[in-house]
């Protein structure tokens, strides 16, 4: 069977195609001139923060590009980071709840949000954008209600417990090693079992060569990470959640009848809507994922901090669509891939964590990363016109 | 009347993706004279009205315009109104909220101080409004008039520009009598004044009326251009079909229909805004095997008739609609798939496509239950499943995973028709699905639909042009101003009689 005919357009469109090889590039880019500058920048301390630095951005756009996918917004997930950390600390830390069950309280709370902001939206026809602006301000104010606009500590009087070791404990370098290896080989097998399959189906399968080339490169890339955390106190906690959450939401979006219809929606509301695709349940279920993203991101975010305090949070939603863009995604819906977010993330936390570490003015680092994302888009813009 | 050539295109050629929309058209329209352009759907006759209106970009076609003898380039419909040429669309593009004149002047609306001066505008409308002859008040929203007043106003904004060329793209499909009377003397006034005009209709009997030359187009290249004196509605029609269309259709198959799938009884709808009802008492039914045509003029209301059953348009007002004997309440397009009905529709970018996602991806979007298990994509299932549709249809299999936007318009098509069959259908309501495809493709579709009626699916065949109507329908239903003006039984139809329902003449 003549499988080798058939066209391959880049699965993820044209803008990751370019982003794919554009992004990578950039950021080796960034990396230099902050190692140039400050040299702390490569530490493998700094680096290790690095990566918790993403582990939070990056959780919160994968949330983000769910919404985004069906052509939605959300502006109230910095505000909601705020809140449902912080309602999770009052709950651990001054109410005295055993921490697993407070977080999972705070996790249903954010579901309930995010799902009653949803059924707003597709109920009435709302626009995401005003639902989630309202969202912003509510969520805030209720957070400073929460937290009485003063400061709750992240640290246990009787001792660690699972919300303050959530940015602060990292997998020994052994089993760090060790995990590795054994997921490189689980998804090594499952990945040639699938090539197989399908190229006995007679379907389009890349060659044997790039297919193993693909493997190969994520794997070299996973190894330097790992090598590097080891460097300093091993693979952290929160990159831990982070993969976990990116490999969920890859599945979700490209394997499953939610992943298409999200991409039909955000493609073309009125042929999906023509063709029977669910268009409310969609939209629903979008929203009440970033629900539970946000939670996540909102429980990293404070205990990173240290503690809960009024500014946790704050414009936390932009970096995330900011990361979504660069990523390549498109705010009028249907186009965007999980690893670009990533990609994304990276850039942004990059940024911020080397401006921190060169004692940037705040004024300045704001100012910066605004300019990037305005010429990350019109980059893509200019590269998509072509 | 034999003045020098105003405006000329010269060789022009323009592509969609693979389909030729335009091929070396060359034309010239003289100073004061009304120029009618005519061919059947698809000729290519709103392409060449964008093209010489600046609405493609240059270097997305080929050729040359030349206005008053100098080679021009319109870079956008702005430059081409400069020089002094208007469009009159066949969509009206007016602000439905804004008031008549607001419309007439938008873009230049009259101002002093920097603020707008209302007293001075509703003035000078009213002058341009009594100058075509238009009895409209210019403080009204648009809104609120009727279609044929639209219109008008649609017409003094282009006049008050003071064009030098005037386009109409059908501008008396929506129009009575009394209106379109309006429209020939304003059209005699300018001739008079040495304005010329551009005038694209499907009414031939309007075209030899009105016009004073007449070029016809067929399958997107120019075929002759010619004095309108002395012609008649035949040789004009033998020029635009040209091929011997009747041999275009396949013979009938001869199984017998079944029972009725599909039966309307006395339905009245309106649009989801209050008000008259657009569709009004409509009785007819198809049964399993049998091709229902349905015909009419534009704005008849056949587009809403089917969207409406399906599911996408209006409110029923009066009336029953029975699917496969069992009421059918309240539509939509999830319940509509799961009881086996499916609508091809007329607008495929709007309604029809995803246009980012693969040709894969977009055969399976009505039909995921049936691909996946657990929410979980089965590949090979969705892959073996949309081969035996492609198959059938006559697509290449090599282009499962290209975007949605890539094909050609004809491809598109059997995308958008494949999706439908994979939903596994009863009843299939087709709104105007040759439009746009090329004659190939057409072919396929029609001994498609005939293989399809032969498995026993009852089909509702929504067509603007005649002979595709007469040539595949076993019964036909013409209809004129949302009513049925006419159910002819069985063939040999006579395209006279069904014209004659459709435009409310007696004969």
């Amino acid at each position: 069977m003549p499988v080798s005919t058939v066209v391959r357009e880049h699965r993820t469109g044209a803008s990751l195609a370019s982003g794919v090889l554009v992004m990578p590039f950039v950021t080796v880019l960034l990396w230099g001139a902050f190692a140039v500058w400050e040299p702390q920048f490569i530490s493998p301390r700094n680096l290790s923060m690095l990566m918790i630095e993403l582990s939070v951005t990056a959780t919160l756009a994968i949330g983000m590009l769910l919404v985004i996918l069906p052509g939605h917004i959300d502006l109230s997930a910095g505000s909601g980071v705020g809140l449902l950390g912080g309602v999770a600390a009052v709950l651990v830390f001054q109410s005295g709840w055993p921490a697993p069950l407070a977080l999972t309280a705070a996790l249903l709370v954010g579901l309930c949000l995010w799902g009653g902001m949803a059924w707003l939206v597709v109920r009435w026809r709302i626009q995401a954008f005003i639902i989630t602006l309202g969202g912003l301000l509510v969520f805030k104010g209720a957070f400073w209600l929460v937290i009485e606009s003063s400061t709750v500590p992240i640290v246990g009087r009787e001792g660690a417990n699972l919300y303050s070791i959530l940015t602060t404990w990292y997998v020994p370098p052994r089993y760090g090693l060790a995990a590795l290896l054994v997921v490189g080989v689980l998804w090594s097998v499952r990945l040639w079992m699938q090539w197989r399959k399908q190229y006995r189906a007679g379907l389009a399968v890349d060659s044997g060569e790039v297919a193993f080339l693909r493997v190969f490169t994520i794997g070299q890339a996973l190894l330097l990470v790992v090598l590097i955390c080891n460097a300093y106190r091993g693979v952290p906690l929160a990159f831990l959640i982070l993969m976990a959450l990116a490999g969920v939401a890859h599945v979700l979006t490209q394997e499953t009848t939610f992943g298409r219809n999200l991409y039909a929606v955000g493609g073309n509301l009125a042929a999906a809507r023509a063709c029977g695709v669910p268009v409310d349940r969609v939209v629903l279920l979008a929203f009440t994922v970033m629900g539970a993203v946000v939670a996540i991101t909102g429980f990293m975010q404070t205990a990173y901090a240290g503690a809960s305090t009024t500014t946790v949070g704050e414009l936390m939603e932009l970096d995330a669509i900011a990361a979504c863009v660069i990523g390549g995604a498109s705010l009028k819906g249907g186009r965007g891939t999980v690893v670009g977010t990533l990609l994304g993330s990276l850039i942004m936390a990059s940024l911020l964590n080397g401006m921190t570490l060169l004692a940037v003015a705040p004024e300045a680092k704001l100012i910066v990363r605004g300019s990037v994302l305005v010429l990350a888009v019109l980059v893509d813009v200019r590269m998509k016109r072509e | 009347m034999n003045g020098r050539a105003l405006l000329e295109a010269e060789r022009v050629s323009k592509h969609f993706g693979g389909v030729t929309a335009l091929r070396n058209v060359s034309f010239a329209v003289r100073e004061g004279e009304v120029h009618a352009i005519c061919g059947e759907n698809g000729a290519g006759k709103s392409t060449l009205i964008k093209l010489l209106s600046g609405q493609f970009v240059p270097g997305s076609y080929t050729g040359q315009l030349r206005f008053q003898g100098k080679p021009v380039v319109f870079r956008d419909v702005r430059e081409a109104e400069a020089a002094g040429i208007a469009v009159i669309h066949q969509e009206l593009a007016l602000i439905e909220s804004l008031s008549v004149a607001e419309n007439l002047f938008l873009g230049r609306l009259p101002q002093r101080a920097g603020r707008i001066d209302w007293s001075r505008m509703f003035t000078r409308a009213r002058e341009v409004l009594d100058r075509v002859g238009a009895e409209i008040d210019p403080e009204m929203r648009v809104a609120d008039l009727g279609m044929g007043q639209k219109q008008l106003v649609e017409i003094t904004r282009a006049l008050s520009r003071n064009p030098r060329l005037l386009i109409l793209d059908e501008p008396t499909a929506a129009l009575g009598e009394d209106e379109v009377e309006t429209l020939t003397e304003n059209l005699d006034r300018l001739r008079a004044q040495g304005v010329s005009a551009i005038y694209i209709s499907h009414k031939l009997d309007e075209i030899l009326a009105l016009a004073d030359r007449v070029t016809v187009l067929r399958d997107g290249a120019s075929i002759r251009t010619q004095q309108v004196a002395g012609l008649t509605p035949d040789t004009l029609i033998q020029q635009m079909v040209g091929r011997e269309l009747r041999e275009v259709f396949p013979p009938p198959g001869d199984h017998r229909c079944g029972p009725v799938a599909l039966c309307l009884e006395g339905l009245a709808v309106r649009s989801k805004r209050p008000g008259a009802p657009r569709l009004q008492n409509i009785s007819w039914s198809v049964r399993r095997g049998e091709i229902l045509g349905i015909g009419g003029l534009m704005g008849a209301g056949r587009t809403e008739l089917v969207m409406h059953l399906y599911g996408l348009w209006g409110q029923r007002v009066a009336g029953s609609v029975t699917l496969d004997r069992e009421p059918y309440l309240r539509p939509s397009p999830r319940r509509s798939l799961s009881r086996g009905m499916m609508l091809v529709t007329e607008d495929r970018q709007r309604l029809g496509l995803v246009a980012l996602r693969s040709v894969d991806q977009n055969l399976s979007l009505s039909s995921h239950s049936a691909i996946s298990r657990w929410g979980w994509v089965q590949r090979s299932a969705e892959q073996a499943r949309n081969s035996a549709v492609m198959e059938k249809l006559g697509l290449r299999p090599d282009r499962r995973l290209l975007s949605a936007r890539h094909l050609s318009g004809g491809n598109q098509q059997k995308v958008v028709v494949g999706r439908g069959l994979l939903s596994a259908p009863r009843v299939i309501l087709l709104d105007e699905p040759t439009r746009g495809i090329d004659v190939g493709a057409k072919r396929e579709l029609y001994e498609e639909v005939r293989r399809l009626a032969a498995e026993g699916i009852a089909i509702v065949w929504v067509s603007s042009e005649l002979p595709e109507l007469i040539g595949m329908s076993d019964r036909i239903v013409m209809m004129r101003e949302g009513a049925v003006a006419g159910v002819f039984d069985r063939p040999p139809f006579d395209a006279r009689r069904l014209m004659a329902a459709a435009t409310g003449q007696t004969m």
